[in-house]
């Protein structure tokens, strides 16, 4: 059948646009706008066109299909919705609401495109025709202003004055370098020679780019006039376009694009009847990403090895067949026409001082918006990547943004308060480049992103410099020991040493930036380079040389998690507790409260969801049968050593175990007339149950360790006289924090770790009805759980920032919210006044602004937008810091914190350890646990010991049962208490799973440690 | 293993529409590429001698870039995309999953020629990382899961 020639959009009542960029391609966007065509005709829609436009930049939210006159956005189009957009949109005027573009953060509804926040915060001047005009039809190009401004620069303008404008507008270079555009056509202008060449590089090749392909493929035109005009003005009579073969689309759309300007008299002899001659041949790249640089990338043009020569002779005065040539960017090329069409003065108003204009930042990684950004210059980067860019998904944090692909450096959270121009890029250790953003949270691994990138300009090295050849190769390979547990500590500064020699040594931009990646890694990322050599711990669990399994590797105790889960599966839970206690004393405990790290990286999380490791803990507690002891190794002759541990916390208890499991003699002294620490007084009941903590705290004392109850220790001094050769201090942090504002120590104010320990103690404690927790961790949602239990009608929950950055778990803040506690967001205290009995709470609005070093955004308050509402409690749960009595003589650091070396906890006294909270400010059982673990270790080693803590306590494993082929499935609901019976008592709510849920469950473990590797 | 293509014919073909120019000489690799399939010796040997340059040259140069193989390659290249954006979402499990399923690593074909596997730098379509490439076509936002529809429709029609 004949291709009938669209109509234009004017001549329609409504066309529809189908995006035909690479990315909605591979959506099938090409079978998308057929089986409109073929619907629309079947209709008989009289009035109605079908059309295509290039790349609007948002390929994530593809496949895209735009429908004039009223600019409704459709996302996610597929073949099988042809026929509901034609008859309910196209016919009968009628949007189809469920393709609109949801928001990721608000998941609300936008059907209009200028609704849009990616587009409208965006000033698009490069990127103006991309996703509007047909890009295979020259007259969308001319009807939206093209080749006006050739038209312009051949009838008006001399080269000189072309050159001038082009300066006197401040337009630098877009590949990267920022050079200014006129001041180098202005050297090629000058340049004697007969026969000049004007080139576009368009071998965009850095990894995470891909703007110069949506412009090559939306809207090639611009290029084509631009680079007439710069042929123009620099006297070329020949020009080349290379474009990298990886882009067989803009290829051909450029081809196409070239013909018809040609057709045109757009280009070929006399143009426009000017007398002006400009020929332009595409050349395509062969995959070398060292083309890029404009030496090479001649070189390549002439039909050999891309590799770069030394400058002089710039290509300005010898270049191409060593002629005067010109280089630009295809996004440079594209801004041409505008500046001519609007003028120098105007562009130059946009942007900063010394970067004018806007740039276009391909915002790709861990985004919740991932696409083409085009902004002025000296946009802030926070809001690029918040406002425009939704923020990162998932609830992760934020942790870094790199900017200027292989060639630059990885920003850290901390920095990205700031404008983002060449210079601020440069000062901070990165540069702008081609304007690569890739976004990295908490699940990146910044030393394998260095070594990412180093292999990357490894393999891409020319080979012509030897510290580019050789220094890449060894900077790699330290890299790669690094990752996989071979590193040492001196390889980072040799990593800085061989950095500094390979720019210094190098020919070309490839080797003169390819150790930025590697510089700024270690300049805001050193600890994890540390981690890495020291601990082989890779925080975000990605480097396989050192990772197993990323649960048991992110758990603080390295619980062997997988092996537990398997015996679960089998229908073993007393092997499966066995398996755990191998690492920790507390199975029961974590089993109910951890607030499990390991499940924030289980890979089963990706899927549908992560397993449910803790109640899969909590189900094989339940279950023993006191396997465990079976295979317990016999305690060692007593060594004579005397440990005295202050705080039977989970630090404390844990730490005593060990110690007197290795034969030491070990009491603990408890202030409290009951131990447990945090796990006894801070959380409530109805989450650990006293009499399952009393269960595993015999089991330690039945090791072998004694626990003094309402015994407070004052002096360090008093108990090396009374005969212990070594002390751990685990004292916790139960001071509560001030609020920090007028009123607070009035009568009706409560501290929240005061208030959950009278309760737990078994005290009458009287909250009144109306109670408000001003906090948002877990101890205020504990203290909010607990006002409900005590009768108080209604409890408010008042937190100064929002709910995805509030540190309580997610789980309890369901359950607070679902037994009836209210949550106000974005709220703050400003003053307390005792009132007749009541106390006022005097809040103020807040509204998020910059980002602090912790990557969250700083609350502000919002002027006069006091209020005050009367509660008869408030409970303070802003945090607590460690007591440490001041006759101990030890140092402390921020926070009131005991100050410890990393590694082995000592303090600054001799025979002195610490851990826990105390040492760590507010942390979590876990980590109190593992700090335990720690401190055993460091004393007995201390005490003439090895310090082997660890013991084999479950059989090894038999022939596992093939894993199944991982079909879609979901956790098992947890069954708990409901709401109606829970407030009257302080009963536990989880029931935890039975037998057919938790096996169930176990096997949809995807045995990660159990993996292949080289 | 395929029969060595009649190199004469079809290399004499595009030869033809050159005019000998030593500048030409990627452009010819290139299209010799797009039709072998990979660059056999006899046609490296054929385009020196049509451009008045040595082998050594044409050698030199053609090893030079990624998009040039020197063995035959299967009939559905796969490309699998190695890029920042793409390496961050994951894709090095992608391209693991794929040397599982296939049993073949980077720079290597199955035994019976139907598919061979590459890896490049960066596909272009960052947005939907992580990519790959089947021929033609480009596959985005993969998972292990999609690897197994995509190769599994392809047994399928084969």
């Amino acid at each position: 059948m004949p291709k009938k020639k669209p109509a234009s959009q004017a001549d329609n009542k409504r066309t529809i646009l189908v995006c035909h960029g690479t990315g909605c391609v591979s959506g099938k966007a090409f079978e998308i706008r057929e089986a409109l065509e073929k619907e629309v005709a079947g209709l008989g829609l009289d009035g109605v066109g079908v059309d295509f436009t290039g790349c609007h930049g948002f390929c994530q939210q593809g496949p895209i299909a735009v429908v004039e006159p009223e600019g409704i956005f459709y996302t996610h189009v597929t073949v099988e919705d042809v026929p509901e957009i034609a008859q309910s949109h196209l016919r009968d005027g009628k949007p189809v609401a469920r393709l609109f573009y949801h928001d990721p953060v608000s998941g609300e509804a936008i059907p209009k495109y200028k609704d849009i926040p990616f587009y409208n915060k965006q000033q698009r001047i490069i990127l103006r025709n991309c996703g509007r005009i047909n890009p295979e039809r020259i007259e969308d190009y001319i009807k939206a202003g093209g080749y006006e401004s050739l038209r312009k620069v051949l009838g008006e303008m001399t080269p000189e004055q072309v050159i001038d404008e082009v300066k006197r507008s401040g337009l630098r270079g877009r590949g990267g370098a920022g050079f200014s555009t006129g001041q180098k056509w202005e050297f090629c202008f000058r340049a004697p020679g007969d026969q000049k060449y004007m080139i576009c590089n368009a071998d965009e090749g850095d990894p995470g780019a891909f703007m110069d392909r949506s412009t090559m493929e939306g809207d090639p035109h611009t290029v084509i006039e631009g680079m007439t005009i710069a042929a123009y003005a620099i006297g070329a009579s020949e020009g080349y376009i290379y474009i990298r073969a990886e882009y067989p689309l803009a290829v051909k759309r450029v081809i196409l694009a070239l013909k018809q300007a040609e057709g045109k008299g757009f280009l070929g002899e006399n143009i426009l009847g000017s007398g002006f001659n400009f020929r332009i041949h595409v050349k395509e790249g062969a995959g070398a990403f060292v083309c890029g640089e404009e030496t090479a990338l001649m070189a390549s043009i002439e039909g050999k090895r891309g590799m770069p020569r030394p400058r002089p002779p710039f290509p300005a005065q010898a270049g191409l067949w060593g002629k005067p040539s010109n280089i630009n960017n295809v996004k440079s090329l594209a801004t041409v026409p505008v500046i001519i069409a609007n003028g120098a003065e105007w562009y130059s108003q946009i942007g900063t001082e010394k970067s004018k204009g806007t740039a276009v930042f391909a915002l790709t990684g861990k985004i919740a918006n991932s696409g083409l950004v085009e902004v002025p210059m000296g946009y802030p980067l926070q809001e690029i990547i918040y406002g425009i860019g939704g923020g990162i998904p998932g609830g992760k944090k934020f942790k870094a943004v790199q900017t200027g692909g292989p060639s630059g450096g990885c920003l850290p959270a901390s920095l990205i308060n700031q404008p983002v121009d060449y210079e601020t890029l440069a000062q901070a250790g990165s540069i702008m480049g081609s304007g690569g953003m890739v976004v990295m949270d908490e699940d990146t691994c910044m030393v394998d992103v260095a070594r990412y990138f180093l292999s990357f300009t490894q393999d891409e090295s020319c080979g012509k410099c030897v510290p580019c050849r050789l220094g890449t190769k060894q900077m790699l390979d330290i890299l790669n020991d690094i990752t996989h547990g071979r590193g040492k500590l001196e390889d980072i500064d040799l990593l800085l040493k061989l950095s500094e020699q390979i720019k210094a040594g190098s020919l070309c931009g490839l080797g003169q930036t390819a150790p930025n990646p590697v510089i700024t890694t270690i300049r805001y990322f050193r600890d994890e380079y540390e981690e890495h050599i020291k601990k082989h711990h890779c925080r975000a669990a990605v480097c396989e040389g050192l990772v197993s399994a990323p649960c048991s590797h992110t758990c603080p105790a390295n619980i062997d998690v997988p092996r537990y889960i398997r015996f679960i599966g089998e229908g073993k839970p007393a092997e499966a507790v066995a398996v755990i206690r191998e690492k920790i004393p507390f199975p029961s405990v974590c089993g109910l409260v951890c607030f499990h790290p390991c499940e924030s990286k289980c890979r089963r999380g990706q899927l549908e969801e992560a397993i449910a490791i803790r109640m899969l803990k909590g189900y094989a507690a339940r279950h023993d049968t006191g396997l465990w002891k079976e295979n317990l190794k016999k305690a060692p002759p007593a060594t004579g050593k005397r440990v005295a541990i202050v705080g039977a916390g989970p630090a404390g208890l844990t730490a005593g175990y060990y110690l007197a499991r290795l034969g030491h003699s070990v009491i603990v002294f408890e202030a409290l007339p009951e131990p447990g620490g945090m796990m006894r007084v801070g959380i409530p009941d109805y989450r650990l149950p006293k009499d399952i903590l009393r269960a595993e705290i015999k089991e330690i004392e039945d090791a072998g360790v004694e626990i003094r109850t309402n015994t407070r220790v004052d002096s360090l001094d008093e108990l090396f006289k009374e005969g212990y050769n070594a002390v751990f201090l685990a004292t916790g942090a139960h001071q509560g924090m001030k609020i920090g504002v007028k009123g607070e120590s009035g009568s009706g104010v409560m501290d929240c770790a005061e208030f959950l320990r009278e309760v737990s103690l078994g005290r009458k404690v009287e909250v009144g009805d109306k109670v408000a927790v001003i906090g948002g961790g877990n101890a205020a949602i504990d203290a909010a759980r607990t006002a409900l239990r005590l009768g108080a009608k209604e409890v408010t929950i008042v937190y100064r920032r929002t709910q995805a950055e509030m540190p309580a778990n997610p789980e309890e803040v369901e359950e607070a919210i679902a037994e009836g506690a209210s949550i106000d967001y974005l709220v703050a205290p400003s003053r307390i006044k005792g009132r007749n009995g009541m106390v006022d709470l005097e809040t103020i609005r807040m509204e998020l602004g910059e980002m602090d070093s912790s990557g969250r955004r700083r609350p502000e308050p919002i002027e006069g937008s006091q209020f005050t509402t009367g509660y008869n409690t408030i409970i303070a749960a802003i945090g607590q810091r460690p007591e440490v009595p001041e006759r101990f003589n030890i140092s402390l650091g921020r926070g009131n914190i005991i100050e410890v070396d990393p590694d082995t906890l000592a303090t600054s006294r001799e025979g002195v350890y610490a851990g826990g909270d105390a040492a760590s400010g507010p942390a979590s059982v876990i980590e109190a646990i593992a700090a335990g673990r720690q401190a055993a270790i460091s004393i007995d080693k201390y005490l003439g010991g090895k310090g082997e803590i660890d013991e084999t306590l479950a059989l090894p494993e038999g022939e596992l049962a093939p894993l199944e082929e991982a079909e879609e499935q979901w956790r098992p609901k947890m069954p708990t208490v409901p709401v109606e019976k829970r407030l009257s008592n302080f009963g536990q709510v989880e029931l935890g799973y039975d037998d057919k849920a938790a096996i169930e469950e176990a096997k949809r473990c995807l045995r990660c440690d159990l993996e292949e590797r080289e | 293993m395929p029969a060595e293509p009649d190199v004469t014919r079809e290399l004499a073909e595009i030869l033809s529409r050159y005019s000998g120019a030593s500048s030409d000489l990627i452009p010819i690799l290139q299209e010799a590429q797009g039709k072998f399939g990979y660059l056999p010796e006899e046609v490296m040997q054929r385009v020196a001698k049509f451009l008045r340059l040595t082998d050594n040259m044409v050698y030199g140069v053609s090893t030079f870039y990624a998009q040039f193989s020197f063995v035959p390659t299967g009939r559905n290249k796969i490309t699998v995309c190695r890029g920042t954006a793409c390496h961050v979402r994951g894709g090095a499990r992608i391209l693991r999953e794929i040397e599982r399923r296939l049993g073949i690593k980077p720079g290597e074909s199955t035994e019976d020629m139907e598919y061979s596997l590459e890896t490049v730098a960066c596909i272009g379509a960052c947005a939907l990382a992580p990519t790959m490439r089947v021929g033609n076509e480009t596959y985005g936002q993969m998972t292990t899961k999609k690897v197994a529809e995509v190769f599994g429709a392809k047994e399928k029609a084969s």
